[in-house]
């Protein structure tokens, strides 16, 4: 029954959302005269709502469903898929393969992005070792991450469904490969709130050049309330843009004009009752505190040297380094969820900068510096006992090399491969020096602790107390849930 | 048995469909009979003939479709043997009340009142026999009473169990089949393969039925748990058709499939203990909680697990609405998390926190505050405490010395403070003190290794060495030498 009248609200929510004052001018043709009248029988569908709820009690700031481990979280997206055949998967079998014809059995039935016919495969084009006193096998192209092997679980057997960069980047972070859900981030942020008043839950730093392909959907807050939906900082500029006042206008004078703004918004909220516009106010109300706390937040400028030298920061400039050590001061003020999209690890071998024996090492090593400068410095400020930090693709990439077009291409590269990808997680309560997961000789297929990315999801959902199971929001007629109607928590990485 | 198509027993399953009618109709008939002679009801009386009419004939149905299910041989003998004759006879009495009736209506002699009501009643009994013994085979024996309340039990002559697994009081001198292995197959594996069920033509709960295997053969290997069936299903994704236990059921759990493969590999021997049986650290690790369920846990998760009592909530609130965060820690117990946001009149927030809720206060975060040595006082007094942050605070040595009686200490954070090598000395005694960060403090490298050496378990933190050797590479090495 309150199921019903749930779908009754949220039909008249959605129809109020979408009578926007271009939906009325449209409208118009057709019957000003119907709109009249309906004023005139004193038709109001919409009850008045009063008082004004308070943001406060609207945002439920929930408890978790259990202690969690982690308060936080750090995930480090590199768009575009790293290949863990030149990272973490070592595979010496693949090397003595290296220019056979891939066997037919690997082809049949499988969609690839761009490999078309018969494929050769590509040994691995990276040398690897054990490291650190876990043993972690990791390539040379990651030195840094080298050194910390022993505080990170290697998955080594993540797999997707999608084997396109966009579908596969809402299936990671939103939970669906379609458009319209909410992600991780939101969903985090509306389980457990905020817990800095003047910064959002759920902030959003990108690198690498570009957004990622699906844009800004994979922080996008989906049928939850927008106020849930990450905030995009840029290190460069303006870190929020239009947030600073403009010329001529004074800190006071921005105060007035949103205190009446609000009023106006209060004042529409009574009259029709939408929960967007109590985001509306309470966004005006955050963007006026964010004036002061984000330009502080932002400024690495106060950050002594050997901070800047551990992870390679560029003061001023938009880097994936910058952003990790933004990163740490967001966490550090209490900030819930911190994204990091970082673009250009998408090595076909079409062109000099995307070959796995060339390209690669040179895109790994900022990455690579700035990642594991991220982590130590979690650690000594012992941030990383309650941080998580989450590091991987959208998928992985195959054993075999690309031949877009059919043809042999100069440089090495590898295609889109859903089957077998690598994610590492560190502090927040996973195990230290751990590696889960095995693939076949040739890294195609996980053969043992496969992990699907709503596995991961619902493990990540898991360490910050809450059960995914559980954890849901009743939208469009049924519950959703982050992990839709599957995942498993994979406890085998909970130390 | 061949899979596939078996018209026999396709018609077959249709019996636990079909078996529902006699049991309603017959039951209708006789409480018809007995209520048409009131008068209330005597308006009832001409339909009892066609109600058992209708039972008698669908029973003959369920039985013959009963008869065909049987044939595919899933089932005990003995129950099975009990459950067709008892319904066979029920087809018999069913036939016998209803032609009995029918010679009452024509003359309604006494002799034929008594036969029938006799009939009768012997009809519903068999009813209620062959029904519960049927229920029995598909539910196992156990069914109806295993949640049965411990006092009706007892009233019942029903042996109770004890809540949860049965401990191993001497893990060494445990045999591994008796006091491991067969606690799990008989939780998650007997209910479809036990004496009376024999689903796929396997049974489990004995060592023979366990070696012969099912209808596709040895569900063991010994010495090889990868190559043994039983394992492989186990293994297989939850959506597909041979997965054990099958979708829906409860599953083993990782330690439960760990301990069966563990036993396999050691050669699947029904007969020697575990001290004679090679095991790693991995099984090592969970045989202990066979015998502890807490064997593997620190003593701050013990206590955090155990719970800690109720409190009030108007003083909590009380707090919120004076700006403290201060909320549960999960909405399953008592515990509390507090962080200090505003950075001054900490001290006397603390000391009235430690008031109200001495027990509950189980993370502290009072870091970048006005906290002082004064403050510590009141924090001493948190006897539950498990992770302080108290970094980027004024707090010096002095002030540790009052953490003396925090037993359930494990993470403390003071880096950024003015402690130094003799604060150290305060902190040597916590005994579940894990974790301490004293980076950018006066502690020096050989106050830290000191400490360490002294009190083995706990990791100090001094920050890193950070050694620029080009653009893009640096070394960062950890000052405290970890041991």
């Amino acid at each position: 029954m309150s199921r019903r009248i749930d779908l009754t609200n949220e039909y008249q929510y959605r129809e109020m959302q979408s009578r926007t004052r271009r939906h009325f001018i449209k409208q118009c043709t057709t019957g000003l005269g119907s709109i009249a009248l309906g004023g005139l029988l004193g038709c109001n569908r919409n009850a008045p709502v009063d008082p004004v709820p308070d943001l406060e009690t609207y945002v439920r700031k929930q408890v978790p469903h259990f202690a969690p481990s982690a308060k936080r979280i750090i995930y480090l997206h590199m768009a575009g898929a790293p290949s863990q055949l030149e990272l973490f998967d070592y595979k010496p079998e693949l090397a003595k393969l290296d220019g056979k014809d891939c066997p037919q059995s690997l082809l049949e039935g499988k969609k690839f992005a761009f490999i078309q016919g018969v494929p050769k495969m590509l040994g691995p084009q990276a040398e690897f070792s054990p490291r650190g006193n876990s043993g972690m096998v990791v390539s040379d192209n990651l030195p840094h991450f080298s050194t910390i092997v022993d505080d990170a679980t290697l998955i080594k057997t993540m797999h997707t469904d999608q084997f396109n960069h966009a579908p596969a980047q809402l299936l990671l972070q939103t939970g669906s490969p379609r458009l319209g859900r909410p992600s991780m981030g939101s969903w985090v942020t509306y389980g457990l709130g905020s817990e800095n008043e003047d910064l959002p839950g759920f902030m959003v730093l990108v690198s690498g050049g570009n957004t990622p392909d699906a844009g800004k959907s994979v922080w996008g807050s989906g049928f939850l309330p927008s106020v849930y939906q990450g905030v995009q900082c840029r290190s460069e500029g303006d870190p929020v843009l239009f947030v600073s006042n403009p010329s001529g206008i004074n800190g006071s004078l921005r105060k007035q004009t949103i205190d009446a703004i609000n009023q106006i918004n209060e004042k529409e909220y009574k009259e029709f009752g939408d929960p967007e516009t109590l985001t509306r106010i309470s966004q005006y109300e955050m963007a006026y505190r964010m004036q002061t706390s984000v330009p502080e937040v932002m400024d690495i400028n106060d950050e002594p040297d050997y901070i800047h030298e551990m992870y390679g920061t560029d003061p001023g400039k938009t880097s994936f380094a910058n952003n990790c050590l933004l990163a740490r001061r967001l966490v550090e003020k209490g900030v819930r969820f911190v994204q990091l999209f970082d673009w250009g690890w998408d090595m076909h071998g079409v062109a000099e900068r995307e070959a796995l024996d060339t390209g690669l090492p040179i895109k790994c090593k900022p990455i690579d510096k700035a990642m594991t400068a991220l982590v130590k410095d979690l650690k000594q400020r012992g941030l990383l006992d309650d941080t998580l930090v989450v590091w991987g693709g959208e998928f992985g990439r195959t054993p075999m090399q690309e031949n877009r077009g059919g043809k042999e291409w100069p440089f090495k590269g590898r295609d889109h491969h859903t089957e077998a990808f690598p994610v590492w997680m560190a502090g927040g309560g996973v195990k230290g020096g751990f590696t889960l997961g095995e693939t076949d000789e040739i890294g195609y297929y996980g053969i043992k602790d496969k992990v699907h990315v709503h596995d991961l999801q619902a493990t990540i959902m898991h360490l910050m107390g809450m059960d995914h199971e559980k954890f849901t929001y009743f939208a469009q007629g049924r519950d959703f849930r982050l992990t839709d109607v599957s995942g498993k928590v994979v406890s085998k990485v909970i130390a | 048995m061949e899979q596939g198509s078996d018209i026999i027993i396709f018609f077959g399953r249709f019996h636990p469909l079909f078996l529902h009618l006699p049991i309603g109709f017959l039951a209708l008939g006789f409480l018809m009979e007995l209520l048409s002679r009131k008068d209330q009801f005597a308006h009832l009386k001409p339909a009892v003939g066609f109600v058992l009419a209708l039972g008698a004939l669908s029973a003959l149905v369920t039985a013959v479709l009963g008869l065909m299910l049987a044939q595919a041989g899933d089932y005990g003998e003995d129950l099975l043997f009990i459950h067709k004759w008892s319904g066979i006879l029920l087809v018999l009495f069913a036939f016998g009340a209803w032609w009995l009736h029918f010679k009452r209506e024509k003359k309604p002699t006494l002799q034929i009142k008594r036969a029938y009501l006799g009939t009768l009643s012997i009809m519903m009994l068999l009813l209620a026999g062959a029904g519960h013994y049927g229920g029995s085979l598909t539910h196992g024996s156990t069914f109806l009473t295993q949640y049965m309340p411990d006092t009706m039990k007892k009233l019942a002559g029903i042996p109770v169990e004890a809540k949860g697994p049965k401990l191993i009081e001497n893990l060494d001198e445990a045999v591994v089949y008796v006091d491991i292995i067969h606690p799990i197959m008989e939780q998650r594996c007997n209910s479809c393969h036990n004496a009376s069920k024999k689903k796929g033509d396997l049974q489990m709960h004995t060592k023979e039925a366990l070696l012969k295997g099912g209808e596709n053969g040895a569900i063991l290997e010994p010495g090889s748990a990868a190559e043994s069936e039983m394992i492989k299903r186990v293994h297989l994704e939850e959506n597909h058709d041979d997965h054990m236990p099958p979708k829906g059921k409860s599953q083993l759990t990782d330690d439960q499939v760990l301990l069966l493969e563990w036993w396999i590999n050691e050669g699947a021997s029904f007969d020697k203990k575990v001290a004679e049986l090679q095991a790693d650290e991995e099984v090592k690790t969970v045989l202990l909680t066979l015998s502890d369920p807490n064997a593997n846990k620190t003593a701050v998760e013990i206590l955090l697990a155990e719970g800690t009592g109720p409190f009030d909530e108007e003083k909590l609130n009380a707090y919120v609405n004076e700006g403290v965060a201060i909320k549960r820690l999960s909405n399953e117990d008592n515990w509390l998390q507090v962080t200090l946001y505003r950075k001054d009149s900490v001290d006397a927030i603390l000391g009235r926190l430690a008031e109200d809720f001495p027990d509950q206060i189980t993370w502290l975060d009072v870091k970048d505050t006005q906290l002082t040595d004064e403050g510590l006082v009141a924090v001493g007094k948190l006897k539950n405490l498990t992770r302080l942050r108290a970094e980027k605070t004024t707090v010096t040595d002095a002030g540790l010395a009052h953490l003396g009686e925090l037993n359930f200490l494990e993470s403390l954070n003071l880096y950024g403070t003015k402690i130094t090598d003799t604060g150290l000395d305060h902190l040597s005694k916590l005994p579940n003190l894990r974790r301490l960060y004293a980076w950018d403090t006066q502690v020096s490298k050989e106050g830290a290794t000191k400490f360490m050496e002294e009190a083995s378990l706990i990791e100090v933190n001094l920050g890193y060495e950070v050694n620029m050797i080009d653009s893009l590479t640096v070394e960062v090495k950890p000052i405290a030498v970890s041991n």
